[in-house]
């Protein structure tokens, strides 16, 4: 018995060393997707807790879009004063996201065998490889932004929903505008741009992700931010702006500020503040007419006009939205929403124009994104969309009906084994 | 290197590469290897595919709304950044005793006449009230380049050896009016004619898609509509019974004249400017000779000045008081606008009315703050 169990082993281990993927086969230990799929929950647990203090997108960016997070023992809880200065990393959405894909693969490597028998957890393997590279690819890709169109109107732009542009537009002539824009990264990291698209050089000054600003009036102090600002909007302590720290909660409102000067050699063309509406920048002439220039600070050089502001980046298509009409409804007496439709038109590129009703979970999908319904105002007769940019939006759903397939065969199959057996014992009994 | 206890296979690695600390659970060697790799193909691949940050540049169609104003700024000329109200563009000509003159550029509304613009400056040149005849005098149409302009010109009335020249340019095109006021001593002026007209040629305009917020005339006649777009607040202030109101303009915010036992009479006005409108010294100079009195240099100023708070807001109270004539004014120069509250004419009357235009000073509210 013991000679034969020894043989037994002997066998696996030389079959499991004669695997072509052997060499993956440490990789592919169950211990080790225990231990990250453990440390999975205590990385959700700790995210929900932070999710409190810094919110969704603190700690998504924190604990989730990272290799690793620290947390800190919360100061409320029991022991808190004590705990509460001890930094403690957690493994990040990333390094465990990506140990469970190398764990998976290895296993699904090293223990692939094309039987019928085994079939059905080979798919169900492949189905959970995919919903876990398709989340991969969803964080790093996923582009979120908005559309905000006011009703009768067109719009071919959406804008992020984070991250700001400084913005030159030469508007000169009739029928074009000349963009030329510098993303958020650049703007924090300052210094001189060049580039030939401009006649000028820009000197980022000061650049924040927010900041509180009211109208300079006696003894209050217009802060470091604006002195020296000699152009447009906030020339001449005309504006009071103390920078703030960016709010990551869900009703967060930020005023990303930036303090630039533009050169001509080493001629300084003058210094212009201007600050980015978190709503879009077409609300400051509606919010009071003494910032209705934040939206397009005028500046005239070798006989062109040039529009500069500060605005959410900006992307364009190659298609155009109509809004035709909105309508929302709630639950009777209350507030609650009960439905939010948008009446749109839809206007290709080859110019043809398709009718759609966007609402509450039906969006419109388009051109590899889609448009959900996000807020609307029936007092002001506008829509915004949340539009989303995910081009492994499908990968989920292919995951499920793998998992699903598997799951469905390996059932199948045992109850099958099992009826089986149970009739051959009928049949011997 | 510690050992995780619990979960009995585990060892922690803290390493540091570039700055950032990575770290990896690894259950035995050469599982640290093979993780090691995975992470760093998986960082790769992320990294690969967020985007740079770069600077871009592209082409759409223009959905600017508002008018197109360019221009060739002449050599010898230099631009004054603070730009108010309906001005898009505003200039001096650079001098050895520094900026003087100034020209401008504002966009008006179809309805705005040229009679409205030529009064906004006949009166501070010393002009009664311009009617269509008055105007015909003064007027006239100058082609430039390939424009036609109408073309006037205006000359301070009170004797002076460098009277001030009031030049405005009107261009009418599409549905907006375009002036280009230019507003220099006389020599000046005339030295700068050439460049003036340079100016002119070089000026691209385009009519915006949205009409242009700067106040019509008619609409500036009453004292509530100060042009908004001077960003300049309501002021208030109170003023004697016996004070009659007069005519009032887009400038002219505040008018009244005071009549005496005798015949005599005063003049009271509020005005206020987009910019410094040349500065301390030669506005009190402009009211010296208006009353008869020498100019002065810097040093004599002192002379007629002195520091006084209006509405809270550091100002200068102008007495400059002769045999015939006297006036007294505060002058406030705000960061956008200024404002002058001046009263002038018969010394005697002037005399017995300076306790009125101090109080009117003290009552004197900007409302902007």
């Amino acid at each position: 018995m013991n000679k034969d169990s020894q043989e037994q082993r002997s066998t696996k281990r030389s079959s499991k060393k004669n695997h072509p993927f052997a060499l993956f086969s440490p990789l592919a230990s169950v211990k080790l997707t225990l231990t990250l799929l453990s440390l999975s929950m205590i990385l959700v647990f700790v995210a929900t807790l932070e999710q409190v203090r810094i919110g969704i997108r603190g700690a998504q960016a924190e604990f989730f879009e990272s290799f690793y997070g620290i947390w800190h023992y919360p100061e409320q809880f029991w022991g808190g004063s004590t705990l509460n200065p001890i930094p403690v990393p957690i493994p990040g959405g990333y390094l465990l996201g990506g140990l469970l894909i190398v764990n998976l693969v290895a296993a699904y490597l090293t223990r692939f065998k094309w039987t019928y028998k085994k079939m059905g957890i080979q798919i169900i393997h492949l189905g959970i490889i995919l919903l876990l590279a398709g989340q991969m690819f969803t964080q790093v890709m996923q582009v979120e932004s908005r559309m905000q169109i006011n009703k009768g109107e067109s719009v071919d732009y959406i804008e992020r929903f984070h991250g700001v542009e400084l913005v030159f537009e030469d508007v000169t002539d009739e029928k074009q505008s000349k963009v030329v824009t510098i993303p958020q990264a650049l703007l924090e990291e300052g210094g001189v741009f060049r580039t030939p698209e401009l006649p000028f050089k820009v000197r980022v000054k000061n650049f924040g992700p927010n900041c509180t600003f009211d109208f300079a009036s006696a003894g209050k102090p217009v802060g470091e931010i604006v002195q020296g600002v000699n152009r447009g909007a906030g020339a001449n302590g005309k504006l009071s702006v103390m920078p703030m720290d960016e709010d990551f909660s869900n009703e967060a409102q930020n005023y990303a500020y930036s303090t630039f000067e533009l050169l001509k050699g080493t001629e300084s063309l003058g210094t212009w503040f201007t600050l980015a509406h978190p709503a879009g920048n077409h609300w400051w002439p509606i919010l009071d007419e003494r910032l209705a220039d934040l939206a397009f600070q005028p500046f005239r050089h070798d006989n062109r006009l040039w529009g500069m502001s500060l605005r959410h980046e900006r992307e364009y298509l190659p298609f155009s939205i109509k809004l035709n009409g909105i309508e929302n409804e709630f639950y009777q007496g209350t507030e609650i929403p009960f439905n939010f439709e948008s009446d749109v038109d839809l206007k290709l590129e080859n110019g043809q124009t398709r009718k759609a009703l966007v609402y509450m979970n039906t969006p419109l999908r388009h051109a590899g994104k889609t448009f959900y319904q996000y807020q609307m105002n029936k007092a002001a007769d506008y829509t915004v969309f949340q539009v989303i940019r995910n081009p492994s939006w499908l990968v989920p759903y292919i995951a499920c009906i793998l998992v699903s397939l598997g799951l469905l065969w390996q059932f199948s199959f045992h109850l099958l084994s099992f009826l089986r057996k149970n009739n051959a014992k009928a049949k011997v009994a | 290197m510690p050992e995780i206890g619990p979960l009995g296979v585990a060892n922690f690695t803290i390493s540091e590469h570039n700055n950032i600390s990575t770290m990896y659970l690894l259950p035995n060697k050469k599982i640290s290897i093979y993780s090691a790799f995975g992470v760093l193909c998986l960082s790769g691949f992320l990294s690969s595919c967020s985007e740079d940050a770069e600077i871009k540049s592209y082409v759409i169609p223009n959905r600017h709304e508002g008018p197109v104003v360019t221009w060739m700024m002449p050599d010898g000329w230099g631009e004054n950044p603070n730009l108010s109200g309906p001005l898009a563009g505003s200039f001096h000509v650079v001098t050895e005793a520094g900026p003087k003159g100034n020209i401008g550029v504002m966009p008006f509304r179809e309805a705005v006449s040229s009679l409205d613009i030529a009064n906004m400056f006949a009166r501070e040149l010393g002009y009664g009230p311009l009617g269509k005849d008055d105007l015909d005098q003064l007027i006239r149409t100058k082609k430039i380049g390939e424009r036609e302009f109408e073309w006037i010109r205006m000359k301070e009335q009170l004797a002076s050896e460098n009277p001030r020249l009031v030049i405005l340019a009107l261009l009418r095109q599409d549905s907006e009016t375009w002036l280009f006021p230019f507003i220099a001593d006389q020599e000046l002026a005339r030295k700068e004619m050439n460049n003036y007209s340079d100016f002119l040629k070089s000026v691209v305009v385009r009519a915006g898609k949205k009409p242009i917020k700067a106040q019509t005339m008619a609409a500036a006649s009453a004292p509530s509509a100060l042009p908004k777009a001077y960003d300049a607040p309501q002021p208030t202030w109170e003023t004697p019974d016996h004070w009659l109101a007069g005519k009032k303009s887009s400038m002219r915010v505040g008018s009244y004249s005071v009549e005496g036992s005798d015949g005599q009479s005063l003049d009271f006005s509020i005005t206020t400017f987009p910019g410094d409108v040349g500065g301390l010294l030669a506005n009190v100079n402009r009211w010296l000779e208006q009353v008869g009195l020498q100019k002065v240099d810097k040093e004599g100023l002192t002379e007629y000045l002195s520091p006084i708070k209006l509405d809270g807001k550091p100002a200068q109270l102008v007495v400059a008081e002769n045999d015939e004539q006297s006036l007294y004014a505060a002058m406030y120069f705000g960061s956008e606008s200024s404002w002058f509250i001046k009263i002038m004419g018969d010394s005697n009357l002037a005399k017995v009315e300076k306790n009125n235009f101090l109080n009117l000073l003290n009552t004197f509210c900007f409302h902007d703050h």
